[in-house]
Formats: C-alpha cells, structure tokens, sequence
C-alpha cells in the first residue's frame, strides 16, 4: 500500500462523520488494508466500530456511481442531491454534446457571416437552450418516475428547483463558453443572458397554467415572435440588445420569478384538468 | 357492509372527480384497516382515479379523506400523508441506466431519507426482502420485466411506509412470478393497510380479508372475499347445454357448463366462487344503471 487512511479521517469514519468522496476512499482501502483495520479497531469504541463495519459492508455492496454523479459529488454537492441530478435526462453526456455542437455551429455561422455588429443569430439562440434545457428536465411527459416523485414528501417545488439550478448552471456555461468565441464582438455577445434568464424564469412561471410542453414553447415561440419583429423594425442593433430591451429582460425575468414563487405549490401533484392544478389547503382544488 | 375487524386507518367520504361530463369517481365513501384490501373492478370503473386520488397524485373535485389520522387538504398533513406512504404506479416508471440499488436508492431520497449509510441499509433491506439482492447492481434496463415490477415494489417499500397503494402489481407477471408476489404482499400486509387494484379475483381470493368492488366511478360492494362469495350462493349451476336464461355461461374443462345468475326450477346447483359473487355484483350494477337510465328517459 503507497497510503494509508489518515487517522482523524478514521476517528471521523467510525464516527459516520467522514464524507464522500473521502468516504468511498476508505471505504475501498479498509477493504483491502489490514493495517488501516488494526488502526480502526484502536481509536474506536466497539459499538460505534460494529456500525462502521455494517456500514462498510453496505457500502461495499452499493454500486459505484456513475460519471455526472461522482463528478458533482468531488465538487462539494451532497450524495443525495447528485443523485437526484443523476436522474435529470438533460445532464447526460448526450444532450450536452447536442447543445454543444448547435452553439460551435452558430458561432462558426457568426464569425463566418459578420454583416452587423451584433451576432443575431447567436443571440437569438442562446438564451432558448437554457428554456429548452429545463423544459426537459421535469414533468409529466418528460420524467418517467414523475408519478412516484410527485407522491414523494420532498416538495415538488424543491426538486424543481435543484435540477433547474443545475440545468441553467450547465445551460449558461456552455454559452459563457461559446461567448468566449466572438472575441470581435466584446461584450455586446453577453446581451443572451438577460433573456435567458426571462425566458425560463418566464416559461417555469407559466408551466403550472399551460403545462410543461406548451409553456416553454409559447415563450420560445414570442421570443422569436419579437425577434422577428424588431428585425423587420429596425436597422441597427436590435431591441432586445439595446440597453432598454436589457431592462425590460430583467424586469420580465423579476417578475416571473415572483410568479413562480406564487405558484409553488402547484408544482406538488398532477391532476386530470390543468397540467399543476395542486392542492389548495382547506379543501380540494 | 360488515364492520372492519380493526379500527379504520383510511377514511373517504364523498370522493368525486370528473373527467369533463364523465365521473371518475362518484361519491365514494369507504374505510380501509390494516392489512389487505383488494379493489376490483371492470376497465374504466375508477379503480385507479382512487388510488391516485388516495396516494395524493391528484386531488378530487369533491370530498375528503384521512390517511392514519392525517388530512391531504393541509400542506402539513399532505406531507405526512406522503411520509406514510408506499405508492405503486399501474406502469411504474424508471430511469433505465440507473441499477436497482441506484433506484431505489433515488426513491428513498425523495422520501427525505438523506443520511447516506441510513438510507443505503434500507435500500439492501427492501431489495433482499423482494428477492433481487443478488442482482442490485444490475441496470434495470438488463432486468426482466417480473423484476423491475419487484424494484417498483422495493421502492414503494421503501422507508417502511404505513399505508402502501398498488395498482395492478401483477399484471404481465407468468403464473409463478404472480405466485412469488402474492407472497411479497402478503408479507408486506402484515401491520400495515395495503390497497391492492387488480383484475384477478384469485389475488384477492389468496391474499385480501376486505374486498372493493367499483364500478362506474362508484362503489358497489364493500366487505370480506367471503361475504362477496355469498352473493353467489344458490345462483350458480351446471348443465349440459348453455342455459340461455344466465346472466353468464360458459363450458369448463369437463366439458359441462357453469351457469351465472337466476337457476332454472330443479337446476344443479354448484359451490360458488368469488368470481361468480363478483360477476353478479357487476351484473346487478349493469342492470340498476339501465333501470336508472330508462326512468330518467
């Protein structure tokens, strides 16, 4: 053996203190580590040590995560909440490399066609795939285990919210990344974030009215409603990138997240009439 | 309706939800104690609107119910419903590249079991008591189909849920997975109230001490296998020929025919079984609708 388990790792260990992904780490060497088990058996007290073995035994049978749940795990998220991103479809390798390859594409088609000052097409599309991304990322038509998670006790709103943080954070870096590629156009190629940030915040708000499907696809329809507009309109930059577009964005991106927060509760059961008609307390909806 | 042998640890009363004009549900009002109660009933007769609306999946239109003391109208006792609460869907869903110990182990986490050595010991509990301990680190899409529906269970097991719904766990299942899960149900009904939806009056003939019988939205039968039975007594007979004045009739393995319904002076009558009681049950509702339709024409 090249190492062994620190001995406070193991004093934390017999104690159920020791966190993954150090845990997974001594788990798997006291497996192996005669020595390391010696030292086990010394700093702890042999009841807290019976249910450090039980728990080992558990663990050793508990199957190895898998890429996107050991990668959040090792950046500091809890073990259970990486699970529940595990099972977000969108966070998998394959939708990634999607949204990845449409923005290399849109990017080479900005650099390629520069006929104004501002990359339109990238602008136009960048802020959609944040929508697109959590649009896909719950719901009754998207999720298999919907109808087993919204009888669960972890409020539905919750679980919405930790996979919309990740599919956003996933969603707005690989524009950041993207942005990164129109060096030319300086910070005019970030006029996407605003919007984004509008048009999920906006298309999550609605989903409890007009479902999963059509919700975000009604925002994304306006959006490129509008765009389509200003462009007939105007010959310069147009008016979702102007500094009043920007603040109508954030005002829009405001005020649907305080809708949405209104609307939480509809989040927390299906129902044959409306996609989230949810319970209302005192009677039912 | 006899009494319950224990005292009542689900309660609706007045349960109503539409489908635009149809009624799924129809004034349901009912009682449930600890062990199994099977609920049976034709396509379409609400059997699993009220097991959605009982497991909180959906609300009702109308009416109110109780889960061991709690009521799903208040956010608080919505959550203690749900904490209670082991629920099988009619075509559970899963996320086919996790294992079944991944699972599971995600079921438990949306039932707020968040201390990881805690949660994976029950997660080996549940799956070890459905048999699939050996395979938990195989992916779901690699199991067959009697074993994802004993994931499903695992998963509804898990946390040791006080009142557990299932609906329709065996269909799809061959005669010897069925029997294997009859056995898990079985053992999964001791101390706890289970709702069991099925087509198969054999599951409720083995397993069930209260049986439902629904149909139209509406409850039309509520007590034991036995008393369903005695519906039946002196209403079933066998002859040679299909006798055209039964409600039912057909030919058995002995090449005689069992007959369903009002004997024939001097018939031969037979023992009946609970499907015969459940067969009159439903012929009765049939016939109180058209009576009924025909007074309102």
């Amino acid at each position: 053996m090249s190492w062994h388990v620190a001995e406070d790792d193991l004093r934390a260990y017999v104690r159920g203190e020791l966190a993954p992904p150090a845990l997974w780490s001594a788990d798997t060497h006291l497996a192996a580590c005669a020595e390391c088990r010696a030292v086990l058996n010394e700093v702890g007290d042999p009841v807290a040590l019976d249910e450090g073995w039980e728990r080992l035994d558990a663990e050793l049978d508990a199957p190895r995560p898998g890429f996107v749940e050991s990668l959040l795990v090792r950046i500091g998220v809890a073990d259970h909440t990486a699970r529940l991103l595990a099972a977000t479809p969108v966070l998998r390798l394959s939708w990634l490399g999607a949204v990845a390859a449409v923005l290399v594409m849109t990017v080479l088609a900005a650099n390629s066609v520069r006929a104004s000052e501002t990359p339109t097409l990238f602008l136009a599309l960048a802020p959609l795939l944040p929508l697109a991304g959590v649009a896909l990322s719950y719901g009754p038509a998207l999720d298999p285990t919907y109808e087993m998670t919204v009888v669960a006790p972890m409020h539905g709103f919750r679980l919405l919210l930790i996979r919309t943080v990740a599919v956003l954070a996933v969603g707005l870096g690989l524009n950041g990344l993207a942005t990164l590629a129109l060096p030319s156009y300086g910070l005019r190629a970030l006029a996407w974030l605003l919007p984004a940030l509008a048009l999920t915040a906006t298309g999550l708000a609605l989903a409890p009215r007009l479902g999963p499907v059509l919700a975000p696809g009604l925002v994304a329809g306006v959006w490129v409603a509008v765009l389509v507009i200003a462009e007939a309109q105007t010959e310069g930059t147009l008016a979702p990138y102007t500094v009043a577009g920007q603040g109508v964005a954030a005002v829009v991106a405001a005020f649907a997240a305080g809708l949405l927060y209104l609307s939480r509760d509809r989040f927390d059961s299906t129902s044959a009439h409306t996609p989230f008609a949810g319970f209302q307390d005192g009677g039912a909806a | 309706m006899t009494d319950l042998p224990t005292p009542p640890t689900v309660s609706a009363a007045g349960l109503t939800l539409r489908y635009g004009s149809t009624a799924a549900l129809d004034d349901v009002s009912l009682r449930l104690g600890a062990g199994v109660t099977g609920l049976l009933g034709p396509n379409g007769a609400g059997k699993t609107t009220l097991l959605r609306v009982l497991a909180t999946a959906v609300p009702a239109d109308r009416g109110a119910f109780t889960v061991l003391g709690h009521d799903p109208n208040t956010t608080a006792g919505r959550q203690n419903v749900r904490r209670a609460l082991g629920y099988l869907p009619q075509t559970p869903g899963f996320h086919p590249d996790f294992t079944a110990f991944a699972f599971v182990d995600y079921v438990a986490i949306l039932k707020e079991m968040t201390n990881r050595a805690a949660r994976h010991r029950e997660v080996r509990r549940v799956l070890d008591e459905v048999g699939l301990g050996d395979v938990r680190g195989k992916r779901i899409r690699r199991l067959s189909g009697g074993m994802r529906q004993r994931v499903a269970l695992a998963a509804a097991l898990v946390g040791g849920p006080g009142f557990l719904v299932l609906d329709e766990p065996t269909v799809g299942l061959d005669p010897e997975q069925r029997m294997r899960f009859r056995e898990l149900i079985a053992s999964a009904g001791e101390g706890r109230t289970v709702l069991l939806s099925t087509h198969q009056t054999e599951d409720v003939a083995m397993l069930c001490h209260r049986v439902i019988v629904m149909a139209g939205g509406v409850v039309r039968f509520e007590g034991t296998p036995a008393e369903l039975t005695a519906r039946a007594d002196g209403r079933v007979w066998s002859s040679t020929e299909r006798d055209p004045g039964a409600r039912a009739g057909w030919r058995t393995g002995t090449g005689s025919f069992r007959n369903v319904g009002d004997p024939p002076e001097g018939a031969t009558l037979v023992e009946p079984t609970l499907e015969d009681g459940y067969l009159l049950t439903l012929d009765a509702s049939d016939a109180a609708s058209a009576s009924s339709s025909e007074v309102t024409a």
